[in-house]
C-alpha cells in the first residue's frame, strides 16, 4: 500500500537498480537498429546519470521516462548546431570565384552517383557546375563520371588515369575559373580509413586547393565501422594542412546513402553525427538522380525508438 | 607474452578469469557478456550473439572441468570453436569441372564489389590453367561496362560486354552463348547491385539466373556491413541459388560479423575473402584467421600456441 501511495503522489525517485535494466534493454535495442554498440553505450550511460535521483511524476514508468529522454538525445543529436546552406554559400562567392565540394568515403558507399544527384539538384537550383575526375585509379570511374556528365548536360574536366588527383583538382577549380562555372564537384577515389597513404592524398587535395565544403559520403548498411570511418577522415584531412595558418581541416558535412536498403536500421545516422558531430546534409535513396533527400528527424527518431 | 597483446575485452576478461582463483557462475557470466559485446562490435547480428551466448554456456559445465586443468583454455576454446562452426554451414564448397562450360554468376548489393571481386576470381581461375572468360551483365550503372573492360584488359582475360544493349538477361545470355561455344571453361558473369526493398531487380536477378543456368551463384559482401546483413543475404538467398559468400575489403578496420550473419542466412560457405582493390588480393577464406580478427585477436598462432 505505501509503494501504490508513494507512486501517486510523485514521491518516488529513481534508483539505480530500477535503472540498469532498463538502460541495458535500450542498449540492446539501439544495437539492433544498428547503432554502434560503444555509440549506444555511451549514449545510455549518459541519459542513466541524468536521470539517477530524478523523482518520477506521477503514474510514470521508469521505461516511459527513459524512452522519453532518449528521444530528446537523439533529437539533439541528429538536429545541425550549424545550418549549411550550400546555395546561398555558393550565391555569395558567384562571379568571384567557384564553389569547390569534395566527396570522400571509402569504397563503393556511393560517392560518384550522389555526387552526379547534387549535380542535378545545383543545375535545378540554376547554377552552372562542373565535375572534375578525381578518382584517378578506379577501372571505369571516369568514364562513370562522363556518362553522369553528358546525361546530366554539363562539363566533365578530366586528365585520364593514373596522375595525381590534387593537381587535377588545382587544374579543374582553375579551369572552371575560366570559363565561369559557379560550382566544381570533386570525385576522389575510394579509400580504406586505415590506409595511411591514401589519407594523406586526400588530404593534399583538400588542403593544396581552396575547398569549400568536404563531404564525407558513408552507407547507412554500415555497422561499427562506419565510427572509425568518420573519425579517421575527419582526423587525416589535416595530416597536412598548414600548421601555421592554424585552421584545422575537417569533414562539414555527411551524406548518408543507401537509405534505402536498410529498413527500420537507421542507426548509422546516429553512429556518424555522435561520432564527430558533423551534420547528415543529404540522404541518399536510391539511385536516380531524385533520390537525394534532406533528414525528417523526428522520422528517425520515431523509428530508431519503435 | 602474447596474452598482453591482445588488448581487447575477452582477453582481458580471460586473464581476469585466470586472476581469480575460483572461476565461478559470476566469472563465466561476466566473460560472456564480454563475448556478445565484442561480437556486437563486430556486427554479429543480436538473435545470433545471443544463440551462441547460450551454447557456449551449455558446453561450459563448470563441476565438470577437473581440477588442474587450465579452465581458462578449456573456456576460450569452446568460445572459438563455436564462432568457427557457426561459419561452417556443413557443406561442401562447390568447385568447377573440367571439360565444361561452368557458369558462375556474382550478385549482391550495390557497391558491394562484385565487379571487382569477378576480375579477381577470373584471375585467380586463370593462373590455375583453366580457360576462363567474363560476361557484363550490369545494363544499368553508369560506367559498368568500362570498369570489367579495364579490368578484363589488365587480367589479359577475354570479356563481353555491350555498351548499347539495355537489357541485362539478354547481354548474359548472349555472353554466355558466345564462350560457351568457344569452350571457356570458366565463365563468370557480373550483375547489377540490388537490394531487397526493389522487387523488380529481384526479379530481373531471378531472370537472368533462369536464363543463364548457373552452376554456382556467388553472393558478395562487404565486411563492414551492421544489422542489415541478415535480412538482405536471406533475400538473397531465397531469389536466387546462393551456393558460395565472398567478403570483400577485409583490408579495411571492420571485423567482418555482418558476413557470420549472412552465412547464417544463406547457409553458404565463405569461400573468398578480398583484400584489396588490386586483381591478386584475393584471399581463400580461413575460418581460424577470420574469427582471430573479429574476436580481435591480432595474431593468430599465438592464439593457437597459447
Ligand atoms: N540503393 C542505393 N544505391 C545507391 C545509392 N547511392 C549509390 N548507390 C549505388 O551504389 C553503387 C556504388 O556507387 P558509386 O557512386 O559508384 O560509389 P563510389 O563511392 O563512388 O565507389 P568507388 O568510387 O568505387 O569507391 C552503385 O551501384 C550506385 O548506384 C543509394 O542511395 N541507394
Ligand atoms: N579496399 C578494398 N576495396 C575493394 C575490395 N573489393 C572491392 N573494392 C572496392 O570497392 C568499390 C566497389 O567495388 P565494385 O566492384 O565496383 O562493386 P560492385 O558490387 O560491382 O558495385 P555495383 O556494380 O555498383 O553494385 C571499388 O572502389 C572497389 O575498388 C577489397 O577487397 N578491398
Ligand atoms: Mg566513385
Ligand atoms: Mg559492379
Amino acid at each position: 500500500f505505501m509503494k501504490y501511495f508513494q507512486v501517486l503522489t510523485g514521491n518516488r525517485t529513481i534508483a539505480k537498480e530500477d535503472l540498469e535494466p532498463v538502460l541495458q534493454k535500450f542498449v540492446g535495442h539501439l544495437t539492433s537498429k544498428n547503432v554502434a554498440l560503444d555509440i549506444a553505450e555511451k549514449l545510455v550511460e549518459s541519459i542513466g546519470s541524468s536521470l539517477e535521483g530524478k523523482k518520477l511524476s506521477t503514474f510514470q514508468g521508469v521505461t516511459t521516462v527513459v524512452k522519453t529522454a532518449m528521444e530528446e538525445s537523439l533529437t539533439r543529436i541528429l538536429t545541425p548546431k550549424k545550418h549549411i546552406d550550400i546555395l546561398k554559400d555558393i550565391q555569395l562567392l558567384k562571379g568571384s570565384r567557384p564553389y569547390a565540394i569534395v566527396f570522400s568515403g571509402v569504397n563503393g558507399v556511393g560517392k560518384s552517383t550522389n555526387l552526379a544527384k547534387v549535380c542535378y539538384w545545383l543545375k535545378a537550383n540554376g547554377h552552372r557546375v562542373m565535375l572534375a575526375a578525381c578518382d584517378t585509379f578506379r577501372s571505369g570511374a571516369i568514364e562513370q563520371l562522363g556518362t553522369h556528365a553528358a546525361r546530366l548536360d554539363v562539363e566533365l574536366f578530366e586528365r585520364g588515369y593514373g596522375k595525381d588527383a590534387a593537381s587535377i583538382a588545382g587544374d579543374a577549380i582553375e579551369y572552371a575559373r575560366q570559363t565561369k562555372h559557379d560550382v566544381v564537384l570533386i570525385d576522389t577515389t575510394g579509400r580504406m580509413q586505415n590506409n595511411e597513404p591514401l589519407m594523406r592524398a586526400l588530404s593534399k587535395l583538400v588542403n593544396q586547393n581552396t575547398i569549400d565544403l568536404v563531404l564525407f559520403v558513408g552507407e547507412a548498411l554500415v555497422g561499427n565501422d562506419g565510427v572509425d570511418q568518420l573519425t579517421k577522415f575527419d582526423k587525416s584531412l589535416s595530416l597536412l594542412s598548414d600548421a601555421s595558418k592554424n585552421n584545422v581541416r575537417t569533414i562539414d558535412g555527411i551524406i548518408l546513402t543507401k537509405f534505402d536498403t536498410i529498413d527500420d536500421k537507421v542507426g548509422a545516422a546516429i553512429s556518424m553525427v555522435y561520432s564527430t558531430g558533423h551534420p547528415i546534409i543529404f540522404l541518399g535513396t536510391g539511385q536516380n538522380y531524385t533520390d537525394l533527400k534532406r533528414m525528417n528527424v523526428k522520422t528517425v527518431v520515431k523509428t530508431l525508438l519503435a | 607474452m602474447v596474452l598482453a597483446d591482445w588488448g581487447n575485452q575477452i582477453s582481458s576478461a580471460l586473464a581476469a578469469m585466470s586472476n581469480s582463483t575460483i572461476i565461478n557462475e559470476e566469472t563465466i557470466n561476466h566473460l560472456l557478456k564480454e563475448v556478445g559485446n565484442a561480437l556486437s562490435r563486430a556486427d554479429v547480428s543480436m538473435s545470433l550473439i545471443i544463440k551462441m551466448r547460450k551454447n557456449i554456456q551449455a558446453q561450459i559445465k563448470l563441476d565438470q572441468m577437473a581440477a588442474g586443468l587450465n579452465k581458462r583454455r578449456i573456456i576460450r576454446k569452446v568460445v572459438f570453436d563455436e564462432l568457427i562452426k557457426l561459419l561452417d554451414p556443413g557443406v561442401t564448397p562447390w568447385k568447377p569441372t573440367k571439360g565444361k562450360s561452368n557458369i558462375i554468376m556474382f550478385v549482391g548489393l550495390q557497391g558491394a564489389g562484385k565487379t571487382t571481386s569477378v576480375t579477381k576470381l577470373a584471375h585467380f581461375y586463370k593462373r590455375k590453367g583453366w580457360n576462363t572468360a567474363m560476361v557484363c551483365a550490369d545494363t544499368f550503372r553508369a560506367g559498368a561496362f568500362a570498369q570489367l573492360q579495364h579490368n578484363a584488359t589488365k587480367a589479359k582475360i577475354p570479356f563481353y560486354g555491350s555498351e548499347s544493349e539495355k537489357d541485362p538477361v539478354a547481354a548474359a545470355k548472349k555472353g554466355v552463348e558466345i564462350f560457351r561455344k568457344e569452350g571457356a571453361e570458366i565463365i563468370i558473369v557480373d550483375t547489377s547491385g540490388r537490394h531487397k526493398q526493389e522487387s523488380e531487380l529481384f526479379k530481373e536477378m531471378s531472370e537472368i539466373e533462369t536464363v543463364i543456368q548457373p552452376d554456382n551463384v556467388i553472393f558478395v559482401m562487404d565486411s563492414s556491413i551492421g544489422q542489415a546483413a541478415y535480412d538482405q543475404a536471406m533475400a538473397f538467398k531465397t531469389s536466387v541459388k546462393v551456393g558460395s559468400v565472398i567478403i570483400t575489403k577485409m583490408d579495411g578496420n571492420s571485423k567482418g560479423g555482418g558476413a557470420i550473419s549472412a552465412v547464417a542466412a544463406t547457409q553458404s560457405p565463405i569461400i573468398f575473402i578480398g583484400s584489396g582493390e588490386h586483381i591478386p588480393d584475393l584471399e581463400i577464406f580461413n575460418p581460424t584467421s577470420f574469427v582471430s580478427k573479429l574476436l580481435g585477436l591480432g595474431d593468430v598462432n599465438g592464439m593457437v600456441e597459447m
